[in-house]
């Protein structure tokens, strides 16, 4: 192979610029260790004269403040193209080394999806034991749910390339190819799965109709993912979630062969070159820590149509609640939960549906009232609960997602179970989650109020642009008589509403906020 | 495109303005099938949810009490036809 030269590297607070006379995968180490990686000239954005610039990944943002030995490396040659010492940043700690890693020391690089993530080349063979075990034993869990699953995508290609976990990866896959031919079917044997899973002890977390994240914990207490994917043959090709649609025979895949991964024998595909073919394309052989998959559109049409959907911005706001970590501050109450309280006392339960970091609910039982907090972020509520526990307050946080169907079913009968009125709160839900998301709310809180009571919304009616508290709650406005009109297209009577104007001295604009209390007469 | 002789440079030939017509009629056309086949797709992932909480939930729930139950039936039947 040719080396490729890249030359007028400069590095400074908004990124790397550099130039290459060919395509080159290029690692960003700071003090010897690989923090980034990317894709010359592919990744860049072109500034004149060949020269590409590459702006910071935004979750190294908040580390950036220090100094580093800072160096660029061609990827596939291991040559150091660049190197010198960095400093970035004015805060008074921008003498110190810069340290990309978690709460507990752990060193973290940014992922193939752009997330900070632990990769496994940080990782000792005892680190990924517990990973490997896990992988292991979901397989034998799978195997007796009836599917024949293997390694797939990263974790495969790495056990066939190098026989160990990829340096650069930082989850591991696994993957079957249904025996159903159905969309329908396939994701009712994933839902199974999922569930035979959590009966086990695991944790998991559904991504679409068809995958799901297994949480395994690694010896020294790290998260790690294992995906599980599912595939089914139709028309003659292969559709396997996320990514792959292409011609296919089952015959490529059963009987399953093995491949050997750290010293462990797994379950591969029967033609584990035709499938990682199909998955990354003839190139699948060189190493590309900088890949990124090119799905044709009518694949993504496709997987997406008959699977996604039921993410809606939930990605988004685990990383908005990962990178602005816990205060005290959210603990304290809105004015929407002061208004709740004062029209009502606090005798009723209370459901609070969006609930966030579990602020509003929190304050309302320091009040004394019984309260659920409902949000499909269910992380975001950890310190409320770990101190609401503390101080023995009466509030509970569960998992709720508007939308999925299951979710928001399961979960209102779950709460309507229990007899008696209770009062719904939604405060800054309508404006963020979509038409969906709405008829899906509007449906969950009549459940909830099926033995009275009443529902009290907050949302953005209009304004607000530029503001950071509509951009951080990822706000649109919604016309009030947009919602009077749904709700009472589902039976609801409003009792009260008002619109109260809010105004904003930075941006010497302003915002209206609506306010809505609604019941159902039965 | 004219078909034989000439026309006068930047006026729009009838021909012309017909089949630009006709391929911006097919183009909303390809444009609301395509919405139209997603929206048949989605379909699969909500007849599932739905499959799976009668399976699961609601209807071993609502065993519990057979009269209830029948009582459901009953007036669901008589709502749907």
């Amino acid at each position: 192979m040719s080396a490729v030269n890249v030359t007028d590297v400069h590095v400074d607070e908004d990124g790397v610029r550099a130039r290459a006379d060919g395509d080159v995968v290029l690692d960003v180490c700071f003090d010897g260790r690989r923090v980034w990686s990317f894709r010359l000239p592919r990744d860049g954005e072109q500034t004149g004269a060949g020269n590409r610039q590459l702006a910071w990944p935004t979750e190294l943002h908040r580390f950036l403040h220090g100094v580093t030995r800072f160096s660029l490396v061609d990827h596939l040659r291991k040559e150091v193209i660049f190197e010198t010492e960095l400093r970035l940043g004015t805060s008074p700690s921008s003498s110190e080394r810069i340290a990309v890693v978690d709460e507990g020391g752990r060193p973290l690089g940014v992922d193939k999806s752009g997330r900070l993530a632990q990769m496994f080349d940080t990782r000792t063979s005892h680190d990924v034991a517990p990973l490997l075990d896990s992988i292991e034993e979901v397989l034998r869990a799978l195997a007796a749910a009836g599917v024949q699953a293997f390694a797939a995508y990263g974790t495969l290609l790495g056990a066939v390339r190098e026989r160990r976990l990829i340096g650069h990866d930082s989850d591991a896959d696994l993957a079957y190819v249904s025996a159903h031919s159905t969309p329908v079917d396939v994701v009712l044997e994933s839902f199974a799965l999922q569930r035979k899973l959590a009966d086990m002890g695991y944790a998991t977390t559904r991504y679409s109709g068809a995958a799901f994240r297994v949480g395994v914990t690694e010896a020294d207490g790290s998260n790690r993912g294992l995906d599980v994917f599912a595939g089914f043959l139709r028309d003659g090709h292969l559709n396997l979630m996320g990514e792959v649609r292409a011609p296919f025979r089952r015959e490529w895949v059963l009987p399953l062969a093995t491949c050997l991964l750290e010293g462990r024998v797994l379950p591969a595909p029967a033609n584990a070159d035709a499938f990682l073919a199909a998955t990354y394309g003839e190139s699948w052989r060189v190493p590309d820590p900088a890949f990124k998959f090119s799905t044709p559109e009518s694949t993504k049409r496709r997987l997406g149509g008959w699977f996604r959907g039921t993410r809606a911005k939930r990605t988004k706001w685990a990383s908005i609640y990962r990178t602005h970590p816990f205060t005290p501050a959210a603990l304290e109450p809105s004015a929407f939960a002061r208004w709740v309280v004062e029209r009502e006392g606090v005798a009723t339960p209370i459901v609070d549906i969006g609930c966030g970091r579990g602020g509003d609910a929190y304050w309302m039982a320091e009040r004394g009232a019984a309260v659920i907090g409902l949000d499909y972020v269910v992380s975001a509520t950890r310190e409320a609960a770990r101190i609401a526990e503390r101080r023995n307050l009466p509030v509970e946080f569960r998992f709720f997602n508007l939308a999925e169907l299951r979710s928001v079913l399961g979960g209102s009968a779950r709460i309507a179970h229990t007899p008696g009125p209770r009062i719904v709160t939604a405060r800054h839900l309508v404006d963020t989650t979509g038409e969906i998301g709405r008829a899906n709310l509007w449906r969950a809180v009549e459940m909830m109020l099926r033995d009275g009571g009443r529902c009290y919304l907050e949302f953005l009616v209009r304004g607000g642009r530029g503001e950071d508290f509509v951009r951080a709650n990822l706000l649109k406005p919604l016309p009030m008589q947009q919602v009077v009109s749904e709700l009472v297209a589902r039976g609801a009577q409003v009792v009260h509403d008002e619109v109260q104007q809010i105004r904003n001295e930075s941006t010497r604009g302003s915002r209206r906020i609506g306010r809505l209390v609604v019941e159902w007469n039965r | 495109m004219t078909r034989g002789g000439r026309r006068t440079p930047g006026a729009p030939a009838a021909d012309d303005a017909s089949t630009a017509d006709r391929i911006h009629a097919l183009e909303t056309q390809v444009a609301e099938l395509a919405a139209e086949v997603q929206e048949c797709r989605a379909l699969n992932l909500r007849l599932a949810e739905l499959v799976d909480i009668v399976q699961e939930l609601l209807l071993p729930v609502s065993m519990q009490d057979k009269e209830k139950v029948a009582e459901l039936m009953e007036r669901y039947t008589r709502s749907v036809g």
